[in-house]
């Protein structure tokens, strides 16, 4: 171009970009400056105009009330050229008077117009790369908030169990996608007593997390000090109410169990009604209370109940009741407590509830809450005593669903029982239908894993156990297998090779890892600081065996 | 320590040894597969063929001993050979690149045969 000129283009767009660029053509090359910014509101007409107008504008003579024009002519501007993609206005250009302050020729206006048609599509790819990037950017910011969320919330749950002679204690946490607030805790009490506490702070995500970490850190400084349930959770109310942020506050269960003589004094501040089942029925531990955090002065009507031989109590967060079917019908508290009439006498209740709430919700199921499960069972004395948690993240490794339990046992640490588990997971994985080489390899993979587990996290100490879960989606099978070396390296992170092998550069040793690896479709390992979890996944089918090929 | 859960006779033929696997090979059966092979070695034989015919179970414990007996093996300049093994452990043996270093054949002839012996 000969003339010297301003030339702006201001991308358009419904909220303000500091986009506008002064190109200026001198003899010494073009200077580039940030030219003025122009607003232009999406039911400005004239939007439409420029979307019509085929080619440049003559922005003074143009006959149109509208903002866009006034504040194009306060810049100083004689000519716009839309940029025009795919019928929508992307951008402007805009241009102010020649600097000979001769008028545009008609020949100016072509050369413009042909720039315009080949910058639009440009300009309109740049806009569409910005948004991605903005939008990957807001991505990461709510993943790693979900992560900052889990982190706390995990750190919080209890990291064991209280082993309580003649009873039989366990605790299910599933944290949905977007975790929740729920939360469970278990207080040493002086004479032998414990305190059981369940909660539900309204509210996900971070802001949910810290809400549960104060709270239960308040409840455990109140329960050592006070020893009625109601008035612990009065006190922790009168502390949270200045400090829970407007619109939150939290329901929570809290009770006080004596293991000797199964009495449980309980204060209720609106959380879940608690079940028992008895051998002639389920029976609700109600007493009533606000929730905690909503306003000062609030008092916790006090009850108890007693838990005679065989009887389970079940202490839950709405994350099971609440969740709903595909048709989108809840599974709600008549089925829960259906569940809990055939809970009475056996010690798995809450494998019992999955299961029912597995089969309601039905393969693909997206958590919607954060389910929290506490079943509290006396047992006849003929039974032995056990703790047992399970914190399941499969929701939050983006995972659809745990899908359909096959199996869920335990083996002492003892070198050999990688044969057993094999042996017993062989046979309802066979009937699922798995190709007999796929078994084949789940059962080196999940033998190398259990061998693992025995010998490096547990360390060969036979009281310690290595669990294993199997479930199913129907499609692949999975397999978690968690021994008690939290936080412990994993075995020979060295790639064996042969050759090195051989020349007695490595240890003849170290196939485990390599088997996995190459066994399984896919490897993953978890830990939460005392536990160690490796989860293996196996399609049932597969295409092609990709293994073989080496 | 765990009880092997194996039994491996050792025969002589043409100029080499078969050691006939029948059980696991595991870190168990350490003591078992050294004295099946001290016994080949002790008759010369050149070329020691391991079947696996009888293989209930091998891990990666077993896989570490026969990588240990291939060093000694390499040493004596002898030969390991491998035959009966089903497609799962064949796969394994690919996997581990152990098939290059022990030779897999069909037949106990063809494995002497390929030996040299």
């Amino acid at each position: 171009m000969t003339m010297r000129q301003r030339l702006i283009a201001l991308p358009f767009g419904r909220r303000r970009r500091k986009s506008g660029v002064v190109v200026e053509a001198t003899g010494a090359g073009p200077r580039v400056e940030e030219g003025p910014q122009i607003d232009i509101a999406p039911n400005d007409p004239i939007v439409a105009y420029f979307e019509r107008a085929g080619g440049a504008v003559d922005i003074e003579t143009l006959d149109l009330d509208s903002p866009a024009r006034r504040a194009l002519l306060d810049a100083g501007m004689k000519l716009v050229v839309p940029l025009i993609s795919q019928g929508e206005l992307i951008g402007l250009l805009n241009l102010g008077p020649r600097l000979s302050e001769q008028a545009y020729s008609s020949e100016d206006r072509k050369l413009l117009e042909n720039l315009a048609a080949q910058a639009a599509p440009a300009v309109k790819v740049a806009q569409l790369v910005r948004q991605q990037e903005a939008e990957a950017r807001r991505r990461e910011r709510v993943e790693q908030e979900l992560r900052v969320a889990q982190l706390i919330q995990q750190q919080f749950l209890p990291k064991e169990l209280p082993e309580l002679a003649g009873w039989q204690v366990s605790a299910y946490y599933r944290p949905a996608r977007e975790v929740g607030g729920d939360f469970y805790d278990f207080i040493e009490l002086p004479g032998g007593k414990v305190g059981i506490v369940i909660g539900d702070v309204t509210d996900k995500g971070v802001p949910a997390a810290l809400v549960m970490a104060t709270t239960r850190a308040i409840l455990r400084g109140a329960a050592s000090r006070l020893d009625s349930p109601g008035e612990v959770l009065g006190r922790v109310n009168e502390l949270l109410v200045p400090d829970i942020p407007p619109q939150m506050f939290v329901t929570c269960l809290y009770g006080i169990l004596d293991p000797a003589t199964g009495r449980f004094v309980y204060a209720n501040a609106g959380h879940n009604v608690p079940y028992v089942a008895h051998r002639d029925g389920v029976v609700e531990l109600r007493a009533r209370g606000m929730p905690l955090g909503l306003m000062p002065g609030m008092s916790y009507e006090e009850k108890e109940a007693e838990l005679g031989s065989d009887d389970v109590m079940l202490l839950y967060s709405d994350g099971i009741d609440e969740a709903h079917d595909p048709d989108g019908e809840m599974f709600g508290f008549p089925r829960l407590m259906g569940a809990m009439r055939t809970a009475h006498a056996t010690d798995a209740v809450i494998d019992n509830l999955l299961g029912e709430l597995a089969r309601f919700t039905g393969r693909g199921w997206e958590q919607e809450d954060d389910i929290t499960l506490v079943a509290v069972r006396r047992t006849s004395g003929r039974e032995s005593t056990f703790a047992q948690q399970i914190t399941d993240m499969s929701e939050m490794e983006g995972a659809a669903g745990d899908g359909t339990v096959i199996d869920e046992f335990s083996v002492p640490s003892e070198t050999g029982n990688e044969r057993t588990v094999i042996e017993r997971l062989a046979d309802p994985i066979a009937r699922l239908g798995i190709e007999p080489s796929r078994l084949e390899r789940l059962k080196t993979a999940v033998a190398e894993a259990v061998m693992n587990a025995i010998e490096h996290g547990n360390k060969q100490r036979q009281d310690v156990p290595v669990d294993v879960r199997a479930t199913t989606d129907g499609e692949h099978i999975r397999i978690s297998i968690t021994d008690r070396g939290g936080g412990s390296e994993l075995p020979d992170p060295e790639t064996p090779d042969l050759e090195a092998k051989l020349a007695g550069a490595q240890t003849p040793r170290g196939w485990g890892l390599f088997l996995i690896k190459n066994m399984a479709d896919e490897m993953s390992v978890s830990t939460d600081g005392k536990h160690h979890t490796v989860t293996l996944t196996f399609a049932l089918k597969g295409a092609a065996d990709e293994h073989t090929a080496v | 320590m765990q009880e092997p859960k194996v039994t491996m006779e050792v025969r002589k033929a043409d100029g080499g040894a078969v050691i006939d696997i029948v059980g696991e090979v595991t870190a168990a059966c350490e003591d078992v597969l050294t004295d099946a092979f001290n016994q080949a070695t002790d008759q010369g034989a050149k070329a020691v063929v391991f079947n696996f015919a009888g293989l209930e179970y091998m891990n990666s414990s077993g896989i570490g001993l026969l990588v240990t007996l291939l060093v000694r093996a390499n040493r004596n300049g002898q030969q390991i050979c491998a035959v009966g093994l089903n497609d799962h452990y064949r796969q394994i043996f690919e996997l581990t690149r152990l098939d290059e270093a022990i030779g897999i054949h069909e037949h106990e002839r063809d494995a002497l045969a390929a030996a040299g012996v």
